[in-house]
């Protein structure tokens, strides 16, 4: 069981177990998707829909499940929840269903949703498991956000579609091909690795 | 109850209860999903067969379909033609728009690929590959010049620019489009593409 305050459960998301930064869980669409500002945000939505669900359910189902058939009972509570935000996206979000293709079902063996659900939700309540699920999924999208804002800037001189740069600028199409995750990624982890040792030198 | 019985009624019940919901979804988005893309074709064959006031399939089959575009007398004014060729990483699926004797291409529009962004991606671009295709003369094999050109005018009525950096992409549409259009002539002489009375 938590101990943690309840704001404590949820801002710990955000930085100190960041999915992301601190975590490196759910790296697979975090360089995959993240080319363009919109893909990135529809990728933080699902992934949000199907933790906070996923967690849901979990954590008060979680007396009934043995705990040997503990690992395929969640993959089936995940997996129901990502085909239904596939098959939402396919319905009411073509062009972005489209661009994230295979991305969106990949979400089933995304690291952080099964992860959240062996170490938080199948230990706490229901209340806590939705707080800490909230706090898991914003600080997901908030670094998909921040990673594909640097990605399309840099890429294309876009934002959210929108020219931002001005006609000197001559985009970095490096930015929006693989390696542009991975460079912009490993830079983003030294910055908070950095920032970490910052504040844990200071206290 | 014993554990493995406990642990095949919990599989079950939880797979059971997935299946419904699954299911249910399914439905209830299915009808919608399907009118998304038939919305999406007939917006294509618009773009590529101008005029268009209604279209029909005329022909399909395995990666090939053929849509009649009509004017507001309903006679055939062009074909929209959707098929797709292997490009660079993925296939590159496209809508081409052709005159009835198939011998002038209108326009062409790709409707997706998987291309390298922002080097073969730019095949959807207008401005690098796409006006090269409006209004070409395709009644002998249509071919690509190189290096690439700044203006249309500067190229034969059945040449297409290559995109620079990006000549797999290029190939890859032309040699479709080229195939294809074969094709549709064998199927026009064998009156495949004729309305269905």
């Amino acid at each position: 069981m938590s101990t943690k305050s309840i704001r404590e459960e949820f801002l710990k998301g955000l930085w100190d177990e960041n999915p992301i930064f601190r975590q490196l869980l759910g790296l697979c669409p975090t360089l995959a998707v993240t080319n363009a500002v919109i893909n990135g945000f529809a990728m933080g939505m699902a992934t949000t829909f199907v933790l906070i669900f996923s967690s849901l359910v979990v954590s008060s189902i979680k007396k009934l499940i043995p705990s040997q058939v503990r690992i395929a009972s969640y993959i089936i509570i995940i997996a129901t929840f990502v085909t239904i935000a596939d098959r939402f996206m396919a319905a009411f979000f073509p062009p972005v269903s489209k661009d994230l293709g295979p991305y969106v079902p990949l979400i089933v063996v995304n690291c952080i949703i099964l992860g959240r659900q062996e170490a938080f939700s199948s230990k706490n309540t229901v209340g806590r498991s939705l707080i800490d699920a909230l706090g898991m999924s914003l600080g997901f999208t908030l670094a998909l956000l921040l990673l594909s804002s640097i990605r399309e800037i840099l890429g294309m001189g876009t934002f959210l579609g929108h020219q931002v740069m001005g006609a000197w600028f001559k985009p970095w199409i490096i930015m929006i091909l693989p390696p542009g995750a991975f460079i912009t990624l490993g830079i983003l982890l030294a910055i908070a690795l950095h920032i970490e040792h910052k504040t844990r030198s200071r206290s | 109850m014993n554990l493995s019985t406990r642990m095949v009624v919990v599989l079950t019940a939880i797979g059971l209860l997935s299946g419904g919901l699954l299911t249910s979804v399914g439905l209830l988005t299915e009808e919608r999903i399907a009118l998304n893309k038939q919305r999406e074709i007939e917006a294509a064959i618009i773009q590529v067969v101008p005029g268009t006031r209604s279209s029909e399939k005329l022909y399909e089959e395995k990666d090939l379909s053929v849509y009649g575009g009509k004017n507001e007398e309903g006679s055939l004014i062009g074909f929209g033609i959707l098929t797709s060729g292997i490009g660079f990483q993925d296939k590159i699926t496209f809508m081409l728009g052709t005159n009835t004797a198939l011998t002038k291409i209108n326009s062409l529009n790709i409707i997706d690929q998987k291309e390298t962004p922002g080097l073969g991606a730019k095949i959807t671009d207008r401005k690098f590959f796409l006006q090269y295709w409006e209004n070409k003369d395709c009644s002998i094999s249509l071919s690509l010049h190189r290096p690439a050109v700044s203006a249309p005018k500067e190229l034969g009525p059945s040449e297409i620019n290559t995109i620079t950096g990006a000549t797999v992409s290029s190939e890859a549409v032309l040699d479709a489009v080229n195939s294809t259009l074969e094709r549709l002539r064998k199927l026009k002489n064998e009156g495949k593409l004729s309305k269905k009375e």
